[in-house]
């Protein structure tokens, strides 16, 4: 039988403290090498070097950006709405950032004679969770372009708000796919019963739909209808400068680190490798960012590929085609695992 | 701890239920209505019921309340809506039979949940597993006439949002489309040699559309 957490339900409370801090630390130590990553790719794909001038081979650069943006005169427009609008970028960053707490980065492991599970708490609702937090993190989207007070970011939230929406539904019914095939609800308790087969394999479809609708509800290309420079000059944070703008740009890329964690945990069987050979238990956090890497040059490489999709097509996609494959899919799921 | 939590989430789901009432902007109202049903769910997870918290905020935080932020962003700063006069005197007057009623149902119970220790923690309790086996065995009913509640609801909005037959002609709706502007302002058309519309065609389009209607009217 799978351990359900109840919090704290093996570990010291000092444990969870040091495992907040140690999770927070070091995502938010490499979401800075994330950006250069993807700009200096960007920059491969589009036959240009990308940021190589601060540090070497530019691996500076956000240390740079960073101090540019910290420093800066901190505006806003007369129109807006004051309090809203410094409280829109907290929510969205607060949110990307809880969403964290659940990725399991490993199996629980034996130091100094206290288990320790490597994962923030494995909720029993598991990714019920993801989708409560990324339901409140539209408010910081929603709000901070309404609060702007300027017609594009408001026409940038507005868009937000129909695309999540919309896309969310797809995205839960893929994941529900996976939670009837492995009965249970918990993220190490989805991993563990990948044991024989990731899912990826009978799940294929599922995993399709999920990869297409996180592309969305993450508003990365091509479904940045919401930020569409070409339009709507930035979207929802056109009107943001300074740390609120870092805050939104941070929240997105936790977002995608997020989305492909829990693509890792649910489809390529988390911490696991083909053929279950007996590893050190503190390499498992080494293989689930590994395969999250994969993920995360996807998103990247789809950047650099495709163009965006007009607003009526994102709709029409959203709902004529995915949401049926999803429903199918989760059918099909359930009367073969019945 | 838990009496701390409990305070903080009691405190701001009452704090957010004045708000709904009270504040006199629709939007915050809604924002408002968002912090109460949030305090819930934190209520809800103080008493272990974590798939209900996380129900509670996906399904009205996340998906009912955007769809309202969603249309009071749109449409709301409007002027305020003046309540009739026998709005005004049943208002209150509902308000005050339902505190009654309230006021019924707890003395009712003696309070006797003040002094006691509640129910016992069993294992599972709040669970999906558990909650999905109750709904499948002791709630089947209520719970599938819940969902077709949702399913005539869901019905019911695609026949009203449904474009009605005989009030639009589409194909002159398509050839009004095309905005007239003065000859020689650059516009797509022209650079592609397309054939103008001219105010004068669309006037009589329209009239020729007119007698149609009225043609096949009679």
């Amino acid at each position: 039988m799978i351990q359900f957490a109840d919090v704290n339900y093996f570990e010291p409370w000092w444990a969870q403290i040091v495992k907040a801090l140690v999770i927070f630390g070091i995502v938010f130590a490499v979401l800075p090498m994330l950006t250069v990553y993807e700009r200096k790719l960007l920059g491969r794909f589009q036959g240009r070097y990308g940021p190589n001038r601060v540090g070497p081979f530019g691996l500076l650069q956000p240390l740079a950006e960073i101090v540019k943006f910290a420093v800066k005169e901190p505006f806003r427009p007369t129109t807006s709405i004051g309090f809203l609008f410094r409280v829109a970028p907290a929510i969205a960053i607060l949110t990307a950032v809880a969403a964290l707490a659940i990725i399991p980065w490993g199996n629980v492991q034996h130091i100094f004679g206290t288990r320790f599970g490597l994962y923030g708490i494995d909720v029993s609702v598991g990714p019920l969770y993801v989708f409560a937090m990324a339901g409140i993190s539209f408010y910081g989207i929603m709000l901070g372009g309404w609060a702007s007070g300027s017609k594009y970011s408001f026409l940038g939230s507005m868009r937000a708000a129909a695309q999540l929406i919309s896309y969310e539904v797809s995205q839960g019914l893929a994941l529900v796919g996976v939670v009837i095939t492995s009965q249970t609800l918990s993220l190490t308790g989805i991993i563990h019963a990948q044991r024989g087969m990731w899912y990826i394999v009978p799940q294929l479809l599922g995993f399709l739909i999920f990869m297409v609708a996180s592309f969305a509800e993450t508003n990365r290309a091509p479904f940045d209808l919401v930020e569409a420079d070409a339009e709507l000059v930035g979207g929802y944070f056109t009107e943001y400068g300074g740390t609120g703008f870092v805050a939104y740009l941070f929240a997105e890329y936790v977002n995608m680190i997020v989305v492909s964690a829990i693509a890792t945990t649910m489809f390529l069987g988390g911490w696991l490798i083909p053929g279950n050979p007996s590893i050190p238990g503190w390499i498992d956090p080494f293989i689930v960012a590994a395969k999250m890497m994969i993920f995360i040059t996807l998103f990247i490489w789809i950047r650099a590929t495709l163009p965006r999709l007009r607003y009526d097509q994102l709709m029409s996609f959203g709902w004529k085609i995915l949401l049926p494959l999803a429903t199918v899919n989760l059918l099909v799921t359930a009367i073969v695992v019945a | 701890m838990s009496a701390v939590l409990f305070f903080i989430a009691a405190i701001g789901a009452l704090a957010g239920a004045i708000g709904v009432v009270t504040l006199r902007n629709p939007f915050y109202s809604v924002l408002a209505l968002v912090c109460h049903l949030v305090a819930l769910a934190a209520l809800f997870l103080l008493l272990r019921a974590e798939f209900v918290a996380a129900a509670q905020v996906v399904v009205y935080a996340g998906a009912v309340m955007v769809l309202y932020v969603f249309v009071v962003a749109y449409v709301g700063g409007g002027e305020e809506y003046q309540a009739g006069a026998a709005l005004r005197v049943l208002g209150p007057l509902f308000a005050l039979a339902l505190a009654v009623e309230l006021c019924i149902a707890m003395l009712g119970s003696a309070l006797s949940g003040i002094g006691g220790k509640g129910a016992p923690y069993v294992r599972g309790f709040g669970t999906p597993r558990e909650i999905g086996r109750l709904f499948l065995t002791s709630y089947l009913f209520p719970f599938e006439l819940a969902s077709l509640l949702l399913l005539v609801a869901a019905i019911g909005a695609v026949v009203l949002a449904r474009r009605r037959r005989g009030l639009d002609d589409p194909e002159l709706e398509s050839r009004l489309l095309h905005t007239p502007r003065p000859v020689f302002t650059g516009t797509m058309a022209e650079a592609a040699g397309l054939p103008r519309i001219v105010p004068e065609l669309i006037e009589a389009v329209r009239a020729g559309a007119e007698l149609e209607r009225t043609d096949a009217g009679s």
